[in-house]
């Protein structure tokens, strides 16, 4: 039976029986980490084996949305595409849980090459262009002359990006107001590097919530009737991106003022 | 003649889809579940285009190319399909001897457009780089 500590015991009584506990807590610990991974694992898996009905569903309905079958009228296309679009966006969350789940695997890797932070701003925004016009908010963008280009993973810092500016557009309220700014960071410990701002005069985070929107699955309003809908990974992905890179993530904000998130890549990338 | 496509694929929902679509537009199609059938298929009916699926269960799909070329019965094309493009994969299959890589869910608009390139670029003798098939 395992000793526990009581104030009879001698010194040498207790040694024993604190590193027993220690034992214990390191088998506890061990089991943990375990059950941890192989959750990982099943999410891989489960991720990985939903897209395949997906994309049959998705690809027999481009078939019909495009005329292969014959034509259709206004009202059967416009049905058709709500099945395309509710798929993709159920894609795009699977997608994100599988990118998740690899990261905590540790299987995610950057495919690095000399990119311009300009150019990436540029195309995500342009993604971003019918949603913003949707919600009537304005954008700007304001990046400082001259930056150098930075040794990225062009994928992952636009990935980023979208996510951020994404997140700005759904959590303001329409006709709202939404940047991104790009400039030189002050030195980092990876030396020079840019900062990234994405602003919005949106709901705003309280402050003690500012490492939980960081956090994998966790969503400042977690009831069922809550208004914005996702994985609840994005934030934690876009973290492991900026961290991959050696860059930092954090924000700003104020309820009912609005948001600003910061992430910073260095120029010469952590190898 | 009409245009041959092999396609490798574990699920049978996503031949389906496929099937109908190449079907639709003009091919002939055939399909294959796993690395043994699709190598016997490839030898037995040489097809134009291999669309190769990644994953076929525990088997990996680029172990059809090795296969076929150790037997000198390697397809034309062959173009990979996959459920999360990265670019460690893109390597991997064009290595293997891909001509392509591709997303899935695959555009269904754009797969017969991809095909007709893929060809003229083999037939161009556009042998060694990947086609810019989207014109």
């Amino acid at each position: 039976m395992p000793r526990t500590l009581t104030d009879e015991m001698s010194l040498e009584q207790r040694m024993g029986a604190l590193q027993e506990q220690n034992l214990q807590l390191a088998r506890t610990i061990a089991e943990l980490r375990n059950q941890d991974a192989l959750k990982t694992q099943f999410l891989s898996n489960i991720s990985h084996d939903l897209r395949t009905p997906l994309t049959a569903i998705i690809t027999h309905a481009e078939i019909l949305r495009d005329g292969i079958l014959g034509a259709l009228d206004e009202r059967q296309a416009e049905s058709i595409s709500g099945i395309i679009s509710g798929g993709r966006q159920l894609l795009g969350m699977v997608n994100e849980i599988l990118t998740y789940a690899r990261g905590e695997a540790n299987q995610l890797s950057l495919s690095r090459s000399e990119i311009s932070i300009e150019s990436v701003i540029e195309q995500v925004c342009a993604m971003s262009e019918s949603l913003i016009a949707k919600k009537e908010h304005s954008l700007s963008v304001d990046i400082e002359q001259g930056l150098p280009p930075v040794a990225a993973d062009r994928d992952k810092i636009a990935h980023v990006l979208a996510n951020l500016l994404g997140n700005a557009i759904d959590f303001t309220p329409p006709g709202g107001r939404v940047w991104i700014a790009a400039r030189m960071a002050p030195d980092t410990e990876h030396g020079p590097a840019i900062l990234i701002e994405v602003g919005d005069t949106g709901i705003g985070i309280a402050p003690e919530h500012f490492d939980l929107v960081f956090r994998e699955f966790a969503q400042v309003d977690a009831s069922n009737s809550r208004s914005h809908h996702g994985t609840g990974l994005g934030l934690a992905i876009a973290h492991k991106f900026v961290e991959l890179h050696g860059g930092r993530i954090w924000l700003e904000s104020t309820v009912g003022v609005g948001s600003r998130f910061y992430f910073t890549i260095p120029v010469r990338s952590a190898s | 003649m009409d245009v041959h496509v092999l396609l490798v694929e574990d699920s049978a929902l996503v031949v389906d889809a496929l099937r109908l679509l190449l079907e639709e537009t003009g091919h002939r199609v055939s399909a294959a579940f796993n690395v043994r059938q699709a190598v016997d298929v490839a030898r037995a009916e040489r097809p134009d285009i291999i669309l190769l699926d990644l994953t076929l269960g525990r088997e990996d799909g680029l172990d059809v190319l090795g296969e076929l070329s150790r037997t000198d019965n390697l397809p034309p094309v062959a173009v990979a399909l996959t459920g999360h493009d990265n670019p460690e994969t893109r390597e991997r299959c064009i290595e293997a001897g891909c001509l392509d890589v591709l997303t899935k869910p695959i555009s269904a608009l754009q797969l017969p457009s991809l095909i007709r390139g893929w060809l003229a670029g083999r037939r161009a003798g556009d042998a060694g780089s990947p086609s810019d098939p989207a014109a």
